[in-house]
């Protein structure tokens, strides 16, 4: 620990050298931050980050172990991951109607995050920096386009019109500079679904003004049944072949097959774009953890039943927490999200969603994320998990009722 | 799974699928080699059914010690339960001793993909099933922390082209040299599938286009189409090709002989 002095001293130099010029512009995501201080609360409750409730699925955990013991994952592996993890990863593309080479299109990654930083310094450069996050949409989104150079730029989605895109906005802020639409679909934290129809016409529109696209598909295994926009599977740009050079799909295990904690993922694209996202990502991690590919092989082929499971729990979840948002329909409307395992609460009357998200983790002791983190459409409204526990989200929301009884 | 009991139960597996095929006789096509062995199996799946003929392959990685039994059985996996290994055995030994087994309709093909990841694994793997046609892929590193060098590899896949018939047919990679290596072992037909000049199948003038690979059959000056990238595709579509012209129709009767022999 440096003395308050020795530290100050630091900073001083720091602005005097005009050092960290880059990184006074980032801050930590307002999650993480929420997360820090939820942690020096004894008996709090955590409906911020978005980690599923679940472990890892037995099956992941044993072919993990296997790995360990045959002593195969102690070495780096191939800089675009283990070419038989890639080539599962092929045969289920190929399942949702995506075709790509698992020797040269894809690149096994550390994260969606990471593949979302890699993508982006890739694009990112000079006068094409500029790069459109719909706004709400996930909080680590801008931060990275900073860490890549770029400057983020927001269009809202419309929340009268189900946090859809609005159209007429996003045309207006496309320009020259425009190097890349970065999205999230479903939507974090909005749970929306894009159509295909709107889906098509950002295409269009990056096909006519030469940006990139890139799809985080990190949600896609968590659709509700009871879904009235949606039947069938996700639609995807990376489903259609001429858009390949536009397209990077992205997609991690972390949310599907609960683990988070293994930093495993993957990234998908035409051949020429992923030689250039290789080298990006070759600097940054070298390769993703070895061990947690190997875990991801058997997560692949051997635990989509365990993903369903997930996904009918987090439905009755959802119905459990918007059971109990109803009965607090003076301080909150929302919209009953059809995908993720999050609900975006707008607060009534309008305020502050830095100040009350950190009321209620003072009083209540129940942390939300602020909806300010996600752009600035966002603020006023806040995001809570039910990827959580049912336990967990039943007292976070008595606790929530009595923080409102005495507010 | 203890060990004694993961033992028991591969044991088991075993003889019951060596009853299985001695009961139901199949024509058995393995696809081996350490990549590229899924879409290769799939393309001689997609060949066969198209002539009418009932075809079965491995699912998913169904295809070492344990997993090989189960997809010629057609069970599931117990996985970590033991009360599930117990059931799929009693499954298994129902469906291998049914006296209606061979009253129903049967698979005239099994398509099986054969792994190895350690020296006699190939040994133990043919003890269970004999193969009448093998498709050799290619020989790379993977797998490689229980082997000494590539060639203690190739040497496991020379076991397996050793084991067919006179009448069988290895279909080889012959863009791999290890596996042309293996040939000269052989003492079945032997067609060659590649992209380098003098393979008996090679796709020639390759264009990726945007929705997939455009290419020629060199031989055959047939021009081809598919909806999938990568050199593995290619390949893929050469098997299927040689697959096609080797295995007509009217010769599910000469098969049935073979059977018998």
């Amino acid at each position: 620990m440096y003395k308050d002095t020795k530290f100050g001293f630091y900073l001083k130099s720091a602005k005097k050298l005009k050092m960290f010029l880059r990184t006074k512009k980032i801050n930590l995501s307002p999650i993480k931050q929420i997360e820090l201080l939820a942690s020096k609360i004894p008996d709090a409750v955590s409906l911020a980050q978005g980690i599923p409730s679940f472990d890892t699925p037995a099956v992941v955990k044993k072919a993990a172990i296997k790995a360990l013991n045959r002593g195969v994952v102690a070495k780096y592996s191939l800089t675009y991951g283990l070419p038989e993890l890639r080539e599962t990863i092929e045969q289920k593309l190929a399942e949702e109607g995506m075709y790509y080479d698992f020797e040269k299109e894809i690149i096994v990654v550390a994260g969606s995050i990471e593949a979302i930083t890699a993508s982006l310094i890739t694009i990112i450069s000079g006068k094409k920096n500029e790069i459109i996050l719909f706004s709400p949409s996930y909080a680590s989104y801008a931060e990275a386009v900073k860490v890549a150079g770029g400057k983020p730029v927001f269009v809202n989605l419309t929340e009268e019109n189900g946090w859809q895109i609005d159209f007429k906005s996003l045309v207006g802020k496309i320009n020259s500079k425009t190097a890349a639409i970065l999205f999230c679909n479903p939507n974090n934290p909005t749970g929306t679904i894009f159509s295909r129809k709107d889906l098509l016409k950002i295409a269009d529109l990056a096909e006519k003004k030469k940006f990139f696209i890139i799809s985080d598909e990190i949600y896609k295994d968590f659709i509700y049944s009871d879904s009235n926009d949606f039947s069938g599977r996700l639609f995807s740009l990376a489903q259609i072949p001429e858009l390949r050079k536009k397209v990077i799909r992205i997609f991690s295990l972390s949310k599907a097959y609960a683990m988070t904690g293994w930093r495993i993922g993957f990234l998908h694209s035409d051949e020429e774009n992923v030689k250039e996202i290789l080298k990006v990502h070759d600097s940054l991690v070298t390769c993703a953890p070895v061990i947690s590919q190997y875990a991801a092989i058997a997560a692949l082929d051997f635990a989509d039943s365990e993903v369903k499971r997930f996904c009918r729990e987090f439905q009755e979840r959802r119905d459990l927490i918007c059971r109990h948002l109803d009965d607090l329909s003076d301080f909150f409307s929302y919209q009953k999200p059809n995908s993720s395992y999050f609900v975006f609460l707008k607060l009534l009357p309008k305020r502050n969603s830095w100040q009350f998200a950190l009321d209620l983790l003072e009083k209540a002791r129940v942390a939300v994320v602020p909806g300010v983190a996600f752009g600035p459409s966002g603020e006023s409204h806040i995001r809570i998990s039910f990827g959580r526990s049912e336990k967990d989200i039943n007292e976070a929301m008595r606790r929530i009722k009595e923080f409102f009884k005495h507010d | 799974m203890t060990d004694i009991f993961k033992r028991v139960v591969q044991f088991k597996l075993k003889w019951f699928a060596k009853i299985y095929l001695w009961r139901i006789k199949p024509y058995v096509i393995v696809v081996a080699g350490t990549v590229g062995r899924h879409w290769i199996k799939e393309a001689v799946k997609e060949s066969l059914t198209e002539k009418n003929f009932s075809v079965r392959t491995n699912k998913k990685n169904f295809n070492a010690e344990i997993g090989l039994p189960l997809s010629i059985l057609d069970l599931p996996s117990g996985e970590g339960s033991f009360s599930n290994w117990i059931k799929i055995l009693w499954l298994a030994m129902r469906k291998v001793f049914s006296p209606k087994l061979k009253s129903k309709p049967f698979d005239e093909f099994l398509v099986l993909e054969m792994a190895i990841d350690r020296p006699a694994n190939m040994n133990y793997l043919l003890s269970i099933v004999k193969p009448g046609t093998v498709v050799l892929t290619a020989v790379t590193m993977i797998y490689r922390e229980n082997f000494e060098d590539l060639d203690e590899i190739a040497l496991e896949y020379r076991r397996l082209i050793k084991a067919l018939p006179r009448n069988g047919l290895a279909i080889l990679n012959f863009d791999d040299e290890r596996i042309m290596g293996l040939a000269r072992r052989a003492n079945c037909r032997i067609i060659t599938f590649g992209l380098k000049e003098g393979a008996d199948f090679t796709a020639k003038n390759i264009q990726k286009i945007s929705d997939g690979q455009k290419f020629e059959i060199g031989g055959l000056r047939q021009s081809v189409k598919i909806n999938r990238f990568g050199k593995h595709h290619l390949y893929a579509a050469l098997v299927k090709e040689i697959i096609r012209n080797n295995f007509k129709e009217h010769q599910k009767e000469f098969f049935s002989k073979l059977r018998i022999l």
